[in-house]
């Protein structure tokens, strides 16, 4: 079998294999954004960045160390990664819960700008590559301050596109409600 | 000769047309991802065209077999993505219209191995005598079992086009991601820059 046959026998199976997959895997459900039909308020876990940077900066471990407990300084630092990896964890949860609602509002917007979704799977790996990328380092005992300064930033950046696309698409809304006659003129927010 | 090309031509035509035809009625209450669908499947098209042209040069007594085997790639690789686009924004799509796209894609696929393995082995082991039974054999088997799936898919009636989704569902939600955005953008910086809405 020649180099071409090859090529075209691998892209034949690898779509298979996509075809097979997208149709036994099902739609996905976003059920972590909303649970009986109302949005969860938890926690918005971006907020404690300044708490998990200030707990793995060195200056405590090294204190206590002069003071004579290193064993309590090692304790100390296993702790805190432990906590700094729960919270890069949340944060995970945290961006994909956007992605999801960024989606959600594309899916409802009549005019969805390709060069904002294409934006928005860039996003995603980039925030995958770094996740991981400080995932293992903070495994490995270093503590990238600045990456997870980084990433929170990315999860900022997307809710705040969010934001911007929300509120356009409530203007659009209530003009449509607006306009249908039985409505009354009001938007049905009734929940 | 000639003219079982010419009726495959009008088969694969007429397969288009069904498809695009089945992701309008998908996607025709989601204007916007259904822009976006028209777009990823002409991109992929030109893309995919390009590959196939450079790969399948020379040896013209071949043209056929690879345009037929080309037709089939650039039709599964478009089908796929759109069918990928449909999951990330989570669209439901009623099992009639997936088992009929997963129908033609799925056959595709098949016609491309076969297209590019099967006709290789063929040659190698000179079995030209049993080419044209082998062949008609192991074409028309998975095309059979696409049938029996449509078949069973389409016992019940189609459902109705999908209504687009009640501004009450927006009005319901919106103010619930509002306090969590809210909540978020106390500390945020502008990263991005959204385009205005036309009116």
């Amino acid at each position: 079998m020649n180099y071409s046959a090859a090529v075209f026998a691998s892209l034949g199976l690898l779509l298979l294999l996509a075809i097979a997959w997208l149709a036994f895997s099902g739609t996905r459900r976003n059920g972590g954004i909303a649970r009986n039909g109302r949005w969860e308020r938890q926690g918005l876990h971006i907020s404690h960045l300044p708490q998990i940077k200030q707990a793995l900066t060195n200056s405590d471990f090294m204190y206590l160390r002069d003071q004579g407990y290193p064993a309590l300084a090692k304790g100390i630092r296993k702790e805190r990664r432990r906590i700094a990896l729960n919270y890069l964890a949340c944060l995970r949860v945290e961006f994909e819960k956007l992605l999801h609602l960024a989606r959600m509002v594309a899916v409802m917007s009549p005019h969805v700008a390709v060069a904002q979704e294409v934006q928005g799977v860039r996003l995603n790996l980039e925030f995958s590559y770094r996740y991981y990328l400080i995932y293992f380092r903070l495994v490995s005992g270093i503590a990238p301050l600045e990456a997870i300064g980084n990433l929170s930033d990315m999860v900022s950046a997307l809710t705040v596109r969010m934001e911007t696309a929300m509120s356009e698409l409530g203007e659009q809304a209530v003009l449509r409600a607006d306009l249908l006659p039985h409505n009354g003129g009001g938007l049905d927010a009734g929940g | 000769m000639l003219a079982g090309w010419w009726s495959e031509a009008v088969t694969l035509l007429a397969r288009l047309f069904a498809t695009v035809e089945i992701l309008h009625l998908v996607l025709i209450s989601y204007r916007g991802i259904w822009g976006l669908a028209w777009r990823l499947l002409s991109t992929t098209s030109v893309v995919v065209l390009a590959c196939v042209v450079l790969a399948s040069r020379g040896r013209p007594d071949l043209a056929l077999m690879r345009a037929d085997r080309g037709y089939h790639l650039i039709f599964a690789a478009a089908l796929t993505s759109c069918l990928a686009l449909v999951r990330h924004y989570f669209i439901r799509v009623e099992n009639a219209y997936k088992v009929l796209l997963v129908g033609f894609c799925f056959y595709s696929c098949v016609k491309i191995l076969l297209d590019t393995v099967l006709y290789d082995y063929l040659l190698q082991q000179q079995q030209h005598s049993q080419y044209a039974s082998v062949w008609q054999i192991v074409v028309v088997s998975p095309y059979l079992i696409i049938v029996l799936f449509w078949g069973a898919a389409l016992v019940r009636p189609l459902p109705q086009k999908q209504q687009a989704p009640p501004i009450s569902m927006y009005g319901r939600i919106s103010p619930e991601i509002h306090l969590q955005l809210r909540a978020i953008n106390t500390q945020l910086m502008n990263f991005f820059k959204i385009e205005e809405p036309q009116q």
